[in-house]
């Protein structure tokens, strides 16, 4: 897991709960570096939901609404730092469908040994588009945040469902599935 | 929380961060170690690549070398071949036309025939790989003559008529009255192309009617010719007609015993057609028959046949005949001499014989000889050499057409004899029809070009200016020990000898042999000495005793100064210079 998601998750921590909470969480917390991360580093999954469930106990939030906080904070990051990659997209649904195809290409070339999940994008209608997220990894609710986010972000507004009987193949699969509110 | 717990940061805090930035540090330059070998690494690869490719280019190159050197070998092999068979093909062919020619027993005549017969098959064979490897050697290079279609035809078609053997030619020829008299091209390849077709044709059908037709019409060139033959054979499924103008391609056929060789034909005649910027082809129906075509387009000299007819003149009957024409051989081998010796007695020419360009140069005179028959490779001086050392001495009109007779494969001999002046060039080994088809065209259009100067006596001269042109003491001795008749019998052949040394002068000048240079120069300073033309010894006298010091413009100068004076006196003869 890329060091960023991991500082950014601290970040905000920190804007939420303070820097004094965070330091006593991360200090309680069994963290093989103590807590200390670079955006450059990588760092196993596992920390990341360690450092999930800590937050969750300290504020009785449970980890999948802090997830889906975390997914709408990392989307406003991407956002700020990333601009070019939302440049020119109509949408929320072109931005999603290029997430593979533009965005993870030019992750690979910084991180060419980045573990990055799959989206498997199916333009349904123009309003309406099927999103197959493939991952190891336990994030469904940061990445159903992040969708939320891609959704607010283009002014526009809708449902997002995750479908619970589409399964394909494999267990580390969800299909979100994304329906825009005619403008 | 505190304001001073705001600005201030925690250890535990500075800490974290610390590590944090000592770990991004190190990933830095793990990133960077690793960046700068992959760089090393790619500029290996690099390396290796290029000189991977440096040596494959040079393989290639060796190989391609290797593959060229080898074809050249291959052609020149060939090509030599060919050569070294044509030469003794050619007498056995011409000796068994003269044994022909004088059998009357008719079972002895039948295998001569057939021993005719597979010899010209032989012959078509060797000449074929011949071209076909000129062809492949890109050596194949086109003439620009004056062709007469009709006549090329006709002798091409007379000559395959007499092949059927039944008496009755089935090979009609229609020639429109749209194609020229005369145009320009390449009438040895042109006769090729269609003696070809027509041999095709003869070969594949048994029976029913050849027809050979030309039209032609406008071009921006002049005229686009058409040829097409037509026959009423096995003809050709669509498939073959595809592979037909390639390589050794041979349609299989029930009358494949008489439909021998070697395929090259018309991958040949395609060569010759597409290389004088023509297109042939073919239509054809299978089991109904096949019409073959070429269209060339070509500059007009004649574009009006003199006959409207259609059917026209030289066929074997009726073309000009040899007989009584005088004509000057210079051929060396003395197979080859006896045998187109005979051939011309047979074709009842008058024929004086040269062992090679020297004699000829030698023998040579104005208004003796119609025409001159030159072989190429002789001893002492060759044909060409010959032939400019005449046109050197003589003016255009003096000089008769000339045919030059070659078994060079080489097309570097056609380009040259262009150069000279040659009116057509005939390759040996040569058969009686041949010889007697290409001495009747060229005497024919030769004759169509000049039409009153030949056979005409020059007119009588006003000779008394001859002696006038001599130094006045000598003139008044001879006169006073001859009468002036005498004299100018000796004067005229003073003329002929003069040339003949002059001749030979620049021909030993041009082998560089001085000694036989001053030896002719010196004979020249003698014989124009007594007779008092002090000109023409004063400049032999010079190229004699200077020989070695002079340049060799000066010689060529004083050359032309003899020459000179020759044609002046020629014109006190009366004869036009």
């Amino acid at each position: 897991m890329k060091g960023v998601v991991f500082v950014e998750l601290l970040s905000m921590a920190e804007s939420a709960f303070g820097e004094d909470v965070v330091d006593n969480v991360l200090d309680k917390a069994d963290l093989e570096n103590g807590g200390a991360y670079t955006t450059v580093g990588n760092y196993p999954c596992e920390e990341l939901v360690k450092i999930v469930q800590a937050f969750s106990d300290h504020s009785g939030l449970s980890p999948e609404v802090l997830q889906r906080k975390f997914g709408h904070w990392m989307m406003e990051f991407f956002a700020q730092h990333y601009g070019g990659f939302f440049e020119g997209k109509e949408g929320s649904l072109e931005m999603l469908e290029a997430v593979d195809g533009e965005i993870h290409v030019e992750v690979r070339k910084l991180y060419p040994d980045a573990e990055l999940p799959r989206f498997d994008a199916r333009r349904v209608n123009d309003t309406e588009l099927e999103l197959l997220y493939s991952s190891p990894r336990p994030l469904v609710e940061f990445c159903h945040g992040l969708i939320e986010a891609c959704v607010d972000r283009f002014g526009e507004s809708g449902s997002i469902d995750i479908d619970p009987t589409v399964k394909p193949g494999n267990k580390n699969s969800t299909m979100f599935n994304i329906k825009l509110n005619e403008q | 929380m505190s304001t001073a717990n705001e600005d201030q940061v925690s250890r535990r805090r500075f800490e974290r961060e610390k590590a944090a930035r000592q770990e991004a540090e190190r990933l830095l330059e793990e990133k960077s170690r690793a960046l700068y070998l992959a760089n090393e690494k790619l500029n290996a690869y690099s390396e290796e690549l290029e000189k991977a490719v440096l040596e494959r280019t040079a393989d290639m190159r060796r190989a391609l070398q290797k593959a060229e050197a080898a074809a050249a070998t291959r052609s020149r092999f060939l090509a030599t071949m060919s050569h070294e068979i044509r030469t003794p093909l050619g007498g056995l062919l011409g000796m068994i036309d003269l044994v022909y020619g004088d059998e009357t027993n008719p079972e002895t005549r039948e295998y001569l025939e057939y021993a005719k017969t597979s010899g010209q098959a032989l012959k078509r064979i060797v000449n074929d790989v011949l071209d076909f490897s000129k062809m492949e050697a890109g050596a194949f290079q086109f003439e620009n003559e004056k062709v007469d279609i009709r006549a090329l035809i006709s002798s091409v078609v007379g000559l395959a008529g007499g092949n059927l053997g039944s008496g009755e030619s089935r090979i009609r020829e229609s020639i429109s009255s749209s194609v020229p008299k005369l145009f320009l091209g390449d009438a040895t390849r042109i006769r090729q192309v269609i003696s070809n077709l027509v041999s095709n044709a003869v070969r594949y059908s048994t029976d029913g009617p050849i027809e050979v037709r030309a039209f032609s019409t406008r071009h921006e060139k002049g005229a686009l010719l058409r040829v097409e033959l037509e026959d009423h054979g096995i003809g050709i499924s669509p498939e073959l007609e595809e592979t037909l103008f390639k390589d050794f391609s041979q349609i299989q056929n029930r009358l494949t015993a008489a439909a021998q060789g070697t395929g090259l034909g018309l991958a040949i005649s395609k060569q010759i057609i597409e290389g004088i910027n023509g297109t042939i082809g073919v239509d054809s129906v299978l089991e109904e028959g096949s019409t073959f075509w070429f269209e060339i387009p070509v500059e007009v000299i004649e574009s009006v046949p003199s006959k409207t007819t259609g059917k026209s003149d030289l066929s074997k009957a009726d073309r000009r005949s040899v007989a009584g024409v005088r004509i000057l051989l210079a051929e060396d081998n003395p197979i080859n001499q006896k045998l187109i010796l005979t051939f011309l007695k047979r074709m009842k020419a008058e024929v004086e014989l040269a062992e090679n360009g020297a004699v000829a140069v030698r023998k040579f005179a104005p208004n003796t000889f119609d025409l001159l028959l030159m072989d190429v490779a002789m001893p002492e001086m060759d044909g060409l050499e010959a032939i400019r050392t005449l046109r050197e001495l003589y003016p255009a009109e003096d000089i008769p057409p000339i045919v030059l007779l070659t078994a060079h494969v080489m097309e570097a001999i056609h380009q040259e004899s262009k150069g000279v002046g040659v009116a057509r060039v005939l390759s040996k080994p040569i058969s009686y029809d041949d010889l007697e088809a290409g001495i009747s065209e060229v005497l024919e259009l030769h004759q169509s070009e000049t039409p009153s100067t030949r056979g005409v006596e020059a007119p009588s001269p006003a000779k008394a200016d001859v002696i006038d042109m001599m130094s006045a003491d000598v003139a008044k001795q001879l006169l006073d020990a001859m009468p002036k008749a005498d004299l100018l019998a000796i004067v005229e052949e003073f003329i002929s000898d003069s040339r003949r040394l002059l001749g030979e002068i620049l021909a030993h000048q041009n082998n560089q042999n001085a000694a036989l240079v001053a030896q002719s120069a010196h004979s020249l300073k003698g014989s124009s000495g007594s007779l008092g033309f002090p000109r023409i010894s004063d400049a032999a006298k010079e190229i004699e005793g200077g020989i070695t010091e002079l340049s060799s413009e000066r010689i060529s100068q004083l050359c032309q100064a003899i020459h000179d004076d020759l044609s002046l006196l020629d014109q006190a003869f009366g004869k036009q210079a």
